[in-house]
């Protein structure tokens, strides 16, 4: 029984990138096919051959995690979906053009904000991808974007922030009111690339002054 | 800015040549069915130092200009994306302009090696269909733009 096409088996074929973890995803319409079984390959853009993803071959789920096949980030990559429903209709669909730097969203830093009587210091972690140069060497956002930059927002009341931005760590907020709570906000910008992270919000009080005046 | 080199290109805004492609790119690549070959591929675009970078980003943008742009236009046309297509367009005359003052005369070896990688560009553009082969040149805007992006500064 030759397999047939059917368009409803398989739906929107992508890749969701975050950070780099790429996840490649797809629906079937309806919801659900009881015995359709899915099979994902790959291909870099150029190359001739398609390669079968191990461990999502003939599988039930509907997503199948791309991001070591995917993991140069300079590279262009393709890949494709084959279902096959238990009654012989198959169908295959293929994403768009994939490219990981390009279409990978950021998302938001990992910081400490650190209360102080009259300051608040904040420090942005690394944050470090799924990614390895040629010496073993696991690579950072910076270091994939070279413009890559920090915002950083102090929210003193309804009508007053205060901003501070830069591509190193460390920031501190000084003259602030003693045992006053503020609201902290910190982005990832990536200018030349129009990304930017949802931003990283820390709600932090100052200490008191025990100082005798 | 621009730093190809010794060619000083100020004046053009990468994230808007990006956003500019990014409304054509998906239109433009889904047509490129032909995924095993790529135009700009690495024996190309990589490790170019920056004394070729100046000839190489020349040669393709005025190859873009008179033979992808001019002949691609006639499908943009039929779309709704005429102004990324002028922003992109009009940012490469631009760009071509400002390089071909700073080049003028220079006759180095690295002229030779650029040469030979961008003829590497254009005979396989040339071993394809016309049609298929603008359509594919057109779709790897980002592939350029992606190895122009490393000679930018903010």
């Amino acid at each position: 029984h030759m397999a047939e096409d059917s368009p409803g088996l398989l739906q929107h074929v992508k890749f969701q990138s975050s950070n780099f973890e790429n996840i490649l995803t797809w629906d079937s319409k309806p919801e659900s096919i009881p015995g359709t079984v899915y099979s994902v390959d790959y291909k870099t853009y150029g190359k001739p051959e398609w390669l079968a993803k191990a461990g999502c071959q003939r599988i039930t789920r509907k997503s199948c995690n791309l991001t070591v096949e995917t993991g140069n980030f300079t590279e262009f990559y393709y890949a494709r979906v084959t279902a096959i429903s238990s009654e012989g209709w198959s169908a295959t669909k293929m994403t768009e053009r994939f490219h990981p730097q390009q279409h990978t969203t950021i998302k938001p830093p990992d910081v400490t904000c650190v209360p102080k009587v009259r300051s608040i210091q904040m420090i942005v972690h690394p944050t470090l991808t799924p990614m390895y140069n040629a010496d073993g060497h696991q690579l950072t956002l910076e270091e994939v974007f070279q413009d890559l930059f920090y915002h950083l927002e102090l929210h003193v009341n309804h009508t007053y922030q205060m901003h501070l931005e830069g591509k190193q760590r460390e920031y501190e907020f000084s003259d602030l009111t003693p045992d006053t709570e503020f609201l902290g906000s910190i982005v990832i910008s990536v200018p030349t690339r129009l990304k930017e992270s949802a931003p990283y919000v820390c709600r932090v009080k100052t200490l008191p002054d025990r100082t005798w005046t | 800015e621009f730093r190809f080199g010794p060619c000083r290109v100020e004046g053009v805004a990468l994230p808007g040549l990006w956003e500019a492609f990014r409304t054509v790119k998906d239109a433009v690549q889904v047509q490129d069915n032909n995924t095993s070959i790529r135009l700009l591929r690495c024996e190309v675009l990589q490790n170019v130092s920056d004394s070729e970078s100046c000839h190489l980003v020349h040669d393709l943008l005025k190859f873009y200009l008179n033979t992808v742009f001019k002949h691609y236009y006639p499908k943009i046309a039929e779309s709704n994306t005429q102004p990324s297509f002028s922003t992109l367009a009009n940012n490469f005359v631009f760009i071509v302009s400002k390089l071909q003052s700073s080049q003028a005369g220079e006759m180095p070896p690295d002229k030779d090696r650029a040469r030979r990688r961008f003829l590497l560009f254009k005979r396989a553009f040339k071993q394809l269909e016309i049609q298929a082969a603008l359509t594919k040149a057109f779709g790897e805007v980002d592939i350029l733009l992606t190895w122009m992006g490393k000679f930018y500064q903010l």
